[in-house]
């Protein structure tokens, strides 16, 4: 069986830094898997070419086999991919509900006219587009807050609503760019089970970017470790645990920066 | 909560009735006067260019100054379509007009709506190649385009009489309940937008261009959705505009006319549609009674001659004022609200009572 994404040997140079360096991971549908590597390693980038916004400079990005490189990002969410962003990137003068609201746009069906002249059709859609952010909402625990401007929201439920933000247009793969940054050992603890509580109520697969070392033991099915661009290891996450190069480049540095 | 909603309700049905009563008695009576009413018209008219503008620079969040391009089309659409074919060949001296073209003819509502629609086939046209520019970018770019258009019709004489313009435009339907019965239609058109999908849609944009693509929506598609129906409404505007004044030339449609726009939308409150049609009205009627610094003062002590263009300073002045110090106008982003009315009231009262508490 394909893998649902896959990247093939891509790259992205910019100027004359590779960001990314003959990328090539498999993330099998329903698996959560995680990409790890030290600051400045390419793992954003790495969800910026996957989700459209930088182009590869060569290489290929296929979406349950299809070539997806060179499309837009608009028309890859479309497609099923939908992400956080490591600084968060909320609609942050928009209500909680309307953030939602708004990532339920890509999959409207009714014209403008019909919606402006609020026809029967449009009325029925727009009621399921606010019954469907309201359950988002609820799964995110975040329902209470609908009506608060988005960036009210304290640190944490911002990254929340991110996360229901994303799952609004219905996803198949969902990337996580470190979405425990911030968060204290209790909360990243809360995360890890409600990242797999969402991966089985929603039927997803997961690729997250994450610093929290408890987290990503925890929760990864794989793991890739990234360094200057480069993949210096994969593997379950025993295999990481106990890989030397790893141990060196990051997981080391981590350490250096515990003592 | 539900009383509120009534009080509201209320208030709103009151507010409506009066404004409603206000048109009549200022259509009808003697008392309010024809100099009143047009400039009541004006206010209007200018009220649809600020919505026109807000589409774009307020709910979308990007920043263009196409509206006098958008407007002079509208223009002379309208004039040329309604001007009758003996005074279209009486006035066009210089380049006389065929005669096919003298008799082309259309009532005031279809040339007013044509006009709009020609409007919003140039700003589609325009919309492939400056949209994909960002920021500054595009408002040089549409005042470029505006500039082209006044330049086309300066020198496209056979159609447009050139620099002398058109004039006779016939003002048969330009009564305050036309007027404002149009700007009413706009403005319910945009408030009832702007609660569907697409309006959010406009909203994200504006909130963040890099997040709203994530989330699946095509940002050409959406920019070029509110660049057409703000050439639309400045079109309209524009139409109205020529029946209105009765006589049009290049020179109404500078590039300055985009700035007073500009300083309606920012002083109202970029991204909304009350604070941008209270913005029109204040502008209008400002400009209107500074119209004195143009003119000759005595002071008795001292003579003011009056210099050409002083109230032009005077506004500019005020216009980097606004943007400097009160950035968000008189309604922020916010369309105007009952509780948020009262609130404000309620700020002097509560305020010293908080303290005390604390
Ligand atoms: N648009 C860009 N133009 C130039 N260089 C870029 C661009 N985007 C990223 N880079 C560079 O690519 C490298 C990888 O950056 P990236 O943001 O992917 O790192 P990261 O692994 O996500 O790090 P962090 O853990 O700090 O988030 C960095 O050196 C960065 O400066
Ligand atoms: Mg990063």
């Amino acid at each position: 069986m394909a893998a649902l994404l896959e990247t093939r040997d891509v790259t992205i140079r910019f100027g004359g830094l590779v960001a990314v360096n003959l990328l090539n991971i498999s993330v099998d549908k329903g698996d959560i898997v995680a990409i790890i590597g030290p600051n400045g390693a390419g793992k954003t980038t790495a969800f910026n070419l996957i989700t459209g916004v930088y182009k590869p400079t060569e290489g290929d990005i296929l979406l349950n086999g299809e070539k997806i490189n060179g499309k837009r990002p608009d028309e890859i969410a479309k497609m099923g991919i939908a992400r956080t962003f490591q600084n968060i990137r909320l609609f942050k003068e928009l209500t909680v509900l309307e953030n939602v609201l708004i990532a339920t746009h890509l999959n409207v069906k009714t014209g403008l006219f019909s919606a402006v002249l609020k026809l029967p059709h449009a009325r029925k859609e727009e009621k399921e587009m606010r019954k469907f952010a309201e359950f988002l909402l609820e799964e995110t625990g975040l329902l209470q807050f609908k009506d608060e401007i988005a960036s009210n929201l304290p640190y944490g439920l911002q990254r929340r609503l991110e996360i229901a933000r994303a799952l609004a247009t219905k996803p198949r793969l969902l990337l996580l760019d470190e979405p425990a940054a911030g968060m204290n050992p209790k909360e990243s603890e809360d995360l890890t089970e409600f990242i797999r509580e969402i991966r089985d109520k929603f039927g997803l697969t997961v690729l997250l970017i994450e610093h929290h070392m408890q987290l990503v033991m925890d929760i990864s099915d794989k793991i890739y470790v990234l360094e200057y661009g480069r993949t210096i290891a994969k593997g379950v996450p025993a295999e990481i645990q106990a890989n030397p190069a790893v141990i060196k480049a990051y997981l080391g540095e981590e350490d250096d920066k515990d003592a | 909560m539900k009383t509120m909603n009534k009080r509201n309700l209320i208030l709103n049905i009151v507010v409506i009735a009066a404004l409603i009563g206000f048109i009549i008695w200022a259509e009808e009576s003697r008392s309010f006067g024809a100099y009143n009413q047009r400039i009541f018209k004006t206010c209007c008219i200018y009220a649809i260019c600020a919505l026109s503008m807000n589409m774009v620079n307020g709910f979308t969040g990007l920043f263009s100054l196409g509206q006098p391009g958008f407007m002079a089309i509208g223009a002379y659409v309208t004039a040329f379509l309604t001007v009758s074919a003996q005074d279209k060949i009486s006035i066009y001296k210089i380049v006389p007009i065929s005669e096919g073209m003298a008799n082309l003819h259309l009532p005031f509502f279809a040339a007013l709506i044509l006009g709009g629609i020609i409007a919003a086939v140039f700003a589609f046209l325009i919309g492939f190649p400056v949209l994909r520019l960002r920021g500054d970018y595009l408002a040089i770019a549409t005042l470029g385009f505006s500039e082209i258009i006044r330049i086309f019709i300066t020198n496209a004489q056979g159609i447009t009489n050139g620099p002398t313009g058109i004039n006779r435009i016939p003002n048969t339907y330009m009564n305050l309940y036309v007027v404002c019965g149009i700007l009413a239609l706009i403005m319910i058109f945009i408030l009832a937008m702007m609660k569907t999908s697409y309006g959010r849609a406009l909203l994200a944009i504006r909130e963040d261009e890099v997040a709203a693509e994530a989330m699946g929506i095509n940002l050409f598609k959406h920019k070029m959705l509110a660049f057409v129906l703000s050439g639309f409404f400045a079109g309209i505007g524009g139409g109205l505009l020529a029946s209105l004044v009765g006589a049009i030339g290049p020179d109404q449609f500078k590039f300055t006319v985009a700035y007073e726009i500009l300083l309606m939308v920012v002083l109202g409150g970029q991204g909304s549609v009350s604070g941008c049609v209270a913005g029109a009205f204040v502008v209008r009627i400002a400009l209107e009674k500074l119209r004195f610094l143009d003119e000759p003062i005595d002071f008795g002590f001292i003579q003011y001659k009056g210099i050409g263009g002083m109230r032009m300073v005077v506004f500019s002045v005020l216009l980097m004022l606004v943007i400097i110090l009160w950035r968000k106008g008189i309604f922020g982003s916010k369309e105007f609200s009952w509780d948020r009315f009262f609130g404000f009231f309620a700020k002097f009262k509560k305020s010293p009572k908080k303290e005390v508490i604390e």
